[in-house]
């Protein structure tokens, strides 16, 4: 019954990891309707930036605050130059082309930069320890990563439902012509949600580094992760990124616990059921 | 640019010179050309095949499917499972005129169960349930170890053999696989293109242009989309037991999503909505990588390169360019 | 610019096709394929005749992907040997081409043709992971091409799916892990707990490990097998294996698994509660680094150790050290001793590398001493005849080494399932 419990932790603090990173998709699929299969890179992008960053400037905490902003800038950088001749509803195989082709760059660039050992980010010191529950430990570290996970789904759902940003987004505004009429600097708003997105991609990527290292071909494992939870969730909708995560990060944890066999099969296996039950998510309030 | 078009131009209209020149060179490859650029043909030709398949669902009638590496693979699975030499499988038989038939109905009942349930749904949604699909029969491939070989996938596939039991003929060389891939492609081609010109070929193309158009002409849209969805399938299947027979191996590799991935990028590379677009998009996915693996370790940047290139100025792919300079000229 | 549909441009063209006019489209795509391909047949312009060529060694390894390190190592151990027989055998000098297999059977398979059958390579060499050395099993014996295999221990190579062209210079899955069990149980605790990833060498590993461990009457509370190549986070596995309260666990991991796995285990405190005893390759040098003081105190079993005590392992441990500016490692030993079986085939034929009749024969029982100790290459199994050891990753001078803690003896694949 203990172990229960600790696995309904360990389920949690997966979740909390698999938000952060769904937020930031949720955000870039569900607004701007793009295909983004860069998003894994992002979040691995994001853990070896933060290696290099805790050693240059070695502070952990500082590097936390800056590689995500520079993730982000570099996100926008590229929106801006590049993905916003993409838009549009027929052009989802364009995208596709075109940020898998962001993929692979991103792939190589890594090897070049950061070789093809294993690597490792240390928790910071202050988080490298553990507490004790029901007679056994259980590292400190995991439980910051549920508090990193509430408070930024605290930030985002601020900024969803109390600032002039978020009332756009939350109208379901996905057109660029039509919008555009209404005088809303639609460019604007997709280049900072991509910015946003792959912001949080990237502190992702550093937050969960410590619990399974990175490694080539982390970054497609993520990505269709991250899809099944969007999906299962709904697009664009915060809550149901929160839920969606939730869901996924239960059955991924308790499959790998009790059904190590049909673990991943299950996750799949539910993103389609909702896919084909319910396809604009199972827990977002848009119907059909 | 312009001489290209040109060239374009005369091939169309010297039809019977061309086909000759193309039937003796495919025929007599291998008298002139190595072993090894035997199996680049082998190769191209089998992911030209699955190219095409895919193609007939995206550029004829407007599906994306992600998926698609689900039949591939499911191809080389059953074939590897009833002809191969291995403790864990059946090694009934290796002959064709056998196992053909069964790759056919084993990929088309798989693609008929998942087109129905997949083609309730559309456009990105589509993609995503396509996607899921194909990964839900990967993680079977990988951990239903007893029957697929788990990660490791089904060795000891041999090559096909005719048996007509007085007389059977093994396609055991390089050369005579080469061959009866010729073979597969030219038959597949033939098909598809009587498809692709045929009324039902004609209503996909109406229900890429305008779905409901087509539906308030009377046309039972989805019959024919799983229509289309099972001869996809199937196609690839054929590939995918191809491919299994190549190399003696069925691997779980031929039905990750990123294979889905590749086999797409060809069919966009080349060009939708063509029969030879995925075939240059399968030349330029296999052929140009092995080539730069051997001189750079960075060959998947350029080879994302090439994709942002390709998305940025040529987004109809190699054919889109071709056809617009010939557009030009008239 | 405002994108249009695909439609517009290419359906008019296709409308005005008739049959005859699309079949030359098909062919015109086979000219440019012919064509490019004939460009690459012609761009090989090499003749590889006579005996002033050099000797062409082909080496397929993972270069990118999870165990890309190892590959490294392999590739650092072959050419420190080469290097030191002055790249030169048989009388005849010594060229290498690599080739990069990112661990994936279908690469691997261009990359097998366009070595052999391109670069004409003369033996093959190579070879990590078990799952791309049984989908290139066919070709290196339908080819009737010489591998020494530099480390995929899949047991099958030895046994049902054994080739007269494929000899292995590493080991076999079985090999350190059915000594183990004995031992483990002698020493360590008669129940335990077993973890590896779910592919044919995690199974191999398993089997052998439980085969002697409850042939000595141990007993095995629960075996989980983890996702592969990756197993993602392993919290809830770690979880698992508290849940069975086992007084030992055995697993076996590689690369990076190896260091999440190791790492978590000690996050959780299992380290300190539960002796690990595990396959080497869990602990091993090019690991350890990254775990860290997570991997302290755990013993594995492996046909080597960095602090194994021998004049042959001294020697190579600091001339690699002096190379490469790293520890060695156990792969850059198989490395290593893959150039010294290659050398000594070169020089048995005296560089005549078409008889490969003799090559082969060269190899049977044939005895050199290695960093690992004195090895046989067993005609049976194809697999080196080998010391086992129990090692245990200590501290000195501030580092994690492996050092030897018990010489089990020698060990030959049986040759067949009879022992797990």
């Amino acid at each position: 019954m203990n172990e229960m419990i600790v696995q309904s932790i360990n389920s949690i603090v997966f979740s909390m990891l698999l938000f952060i990173m769904a937020a930031g998709l949720s955000l870039i699929f569900g607004h701007t309707n793009f295909i983004n299969l860069a998003h894994g890179s992002f979040y691995v992008l994001g853990g070896y930036i933060g290696i290099t960053a805790i050693n240059q400037i070695g502070n952990y905490w500082l590097a936390l605050l800056l590689v995500p902003i520079l993730v982000g800038l570099l996100g926008a950088t590229i929106e801006y130059l590049f993905l916003r001749r993409l838009y549009g509803k027929h052009r989802h195989l364009e995208q596709v082309l075109f940020t898998m082709g962001l993929a692979l760059i991103t792939t190589d660039i890594i090897r070049l930069n950061w070789g093809t050992y294993v690597v490792n980010i240390e928790p910071p010191i202050l988080l490298d320890a553990s507490i004790t529950l029901f007679d056994a430990q259980f590292p400190l570290y995991r439980i910051a990563i549920i508090a990193a996970g509430l408070t930024i789904a605290g930030l985002l759902w601020i900024l969803i439902q109390r600032t002039r940003l978020g009332t756009i987004l939350r109208a379901g505004v996905s057109d660029i012509d039509l919008v555009s009429e209404t005088g809303i600097n639609i460019q604007v708003i997709f280049t900072g949600i991509f910015a946003l997105g792959t912001a949080l991609a990237a502190l992702a990527g550093i937050i969960g580094a410590p619990l399974h290292g990175l490694y080539p071909g982390l970054q497609f494992e993520i990505l269709v992760l991250t899809l099944a939870v969007v999906i299962v969730g709904g697009l664009g909708d915060l809550k149901g990124a929160f839920l969606g995560s939730i869901l996924i990060g239960t059955v991924d944890t308790f499959g790998k616990a009790l059904l190590p066999e049909i673990s991943l099969f299950l996750i799949f296996a539910l993103m389609a059921i909702v896919l084909l039950v319910k396809p604009s998510g199972l827990f977002s309030a848009r119907g059909e | 640019m312009k001489k290209m078009g040109n060239v374009y131009a005369w091939i169309l209209s010297h039809n019977v010179h061309v086909l000759a020149i193309l039937f003796i060179l495919a025929i007599g490859a291998p008298l002139w050309v190595t072993t090894y650029t035997i199996s680049l043909l082998i190769e191209v030709l089998i992911f030209s095949i699955f190219a095409i398949s895919l193609d007939l669902l995206v550029g004829y009638t407007g599906l994306p499917s992600f998926g698609h590496a689900a039949f591939f693979g499911l191809g080389a699975y059953i074939i590897a499972y009833i002809s191969g030499d291995n403790e864990l499988t059946l090694g009934l038989t290796k002959n064709i005129l056998l196992t053909l038939p069964i790759v056919i109905v084993g990929t088309g009942l798989m693609a008929l169960l998942l087109g129905i349930l997949s083609l309730r749904s559309d456009g990105v949604y589509f993609l995503m349930i396509t996607l899921a699909f194909a990964q839900m029969l990967f993680s079977i491939a990988m951990r239903w170890s007893a029957i697929t070989g788990g990660s490791d996938g089904l060795i000891g596939v041999p090559r096909p053999e005719i048996d007509l039991g007085l007389w059977n003929y093994t396609f055991e060389s390089r050369t005579a696989f080469y061959y009866f891939v010729v073979i597969i492609f030219a038959a597949i081609l033939f098909v598809l293109h009587h498809i692709v010109n045929s009324p039902f070929g004609l209503a996909l193309k109406g229900i890429k242009s305008n779905q409901s158009r087509m539906k308030s002409l009377g046309y039972n849209t989805l019959y024919y989309k799983i229509g289309a969805f099972v001869i996809a399938g199937v196609i690839a299947g054929v590939s995918g037991m191809l491919l299994a027979q190549f190399y003696w191996h069925a691997s779980p590799e031929n039905l990750y999503w990123t294979m889905s991935g590749q086999v797409l990028i060809m069919v966009i590379l080349g060009g939708v909505g063509t029969l030879i677009g995925p075939i240059i998009g399968a030349i330029l996915m296999r052929v140009l990588p092995n080539i730069m693996s051997t001189h750079t370790h960075n060959w998947q940047s350029y080879m994302g390169l090439i994709l942002i290139v390709f998305v940025l100025c040529a987004p109809n792919g190699i054919m889109g360019i071709l056809s617009k300079r010939r557009n030009k000229d008239l | 610019m405002k994108h249009n549909s695909n439609t517009s441009l290419t359906y008019p063209i296709i409308r005005s096709y008739s049959r005859r006019k699309l079949l030359k489209i098909a062919g015109a795509g086979a000219v440019a394929y012919a064509g490019s391909t004939l460009a690459t047949a012609c761009s090989i312009g090499n003749d590889v005749s006579g005996t002033d060529s050099p000797i062409r060694i082909g080496v397929l390894l993972p270069y990118t992907g999870i165990y890309a390190a190892l590959g490294d190592s392999i590739a650092s151990g072959l050419e420190m040997y080469l290097d030191e027989i002055g790249n030169q055998a048989g009388g005849r000098n010594i060229q290498i081409i690599a080739e990069d297999t990112e661990m994936k059977p279908n690469i691997a398979q261009q990359k097998i043709r366009k070595l052999v059958e391109q670069d004409e390579v003369d033996i093959v060499a190579g070879i990590v992971s078990t799952g791309v050395l049984y989908g290139l099993r066919e070709y290196f014996h339908n080819n009737k091409k010489i591998l020494i295999c530099a480390n995929a221990g899949g047991n099958k190579i030895s046994r049902d799916m054994k080739s007269p062209y494929i000899w292995r210079s590493s080991f076999s899955n079985w090999q350190p892990n059915w000594p183990l069990g004995l031992w483990a149980y002698k020493n360590v605790a008669s129940k335990v707990f077993m973890s590896a990833p779910d592919y044919g060498a995690g199974h191999n590993m398993v089997n052998a490990f439980s085969h002697s461990f409850q042939s000595a009457g141990g007993m095995i509370l629960g075996k989980q097998f983890t996702p592969f190549p990756s197993m993602g986070d392993p919290a809830p596995f770690i979880t698992e294996i508290r849940k069975s309260r086992p007084p030992m666990v055995f697993c076996f991991y590689s690369g990076s698994a190896a260091v999440a796995f190791v790492k978590a285990y000690n996050e959780f405190g299992l380290t300190k509660e539960i002796p690990l005893v595990c396959s080497g390759f869990t602990v091993e040098e090019d690991v350890l680094p990254a775990q860290g003081s997570a991997a302290v105190g755990a013993r594995s079993g492996l046909h080597w150790a960095l602090l194994l005590d021998n004049p042959t392992n001294r020697q190579f441990t600091t001339a690699y050290k002096d190379r490469t500016n790293t520890d060695a490692n156990v792969f850059a030993v198989q490395g290593y001793d893959t150039g010294k079986i290659i050398s000594h085939m070169l020089n048995e034929v005296q560089g005549d590398t078409s008889n490969t009749g003799k090559m082969l024969e060269s190899l049977h029982q044939l005895s050199f001493a290695s960093p690992r100790g004195p090895v046989i290459l067993d005609s049976k199994s194809q697999n080196p005849t080998q010391h086992i050891y129990v090692r245990e990753v200590k501290e000195i001078d501030g580092q994690l080494h492996n050092a030897v803690v018990e010489d089990l003896g020698e060990f030959t694949d049986p040759g067949d399932d009879s022992l797990g």
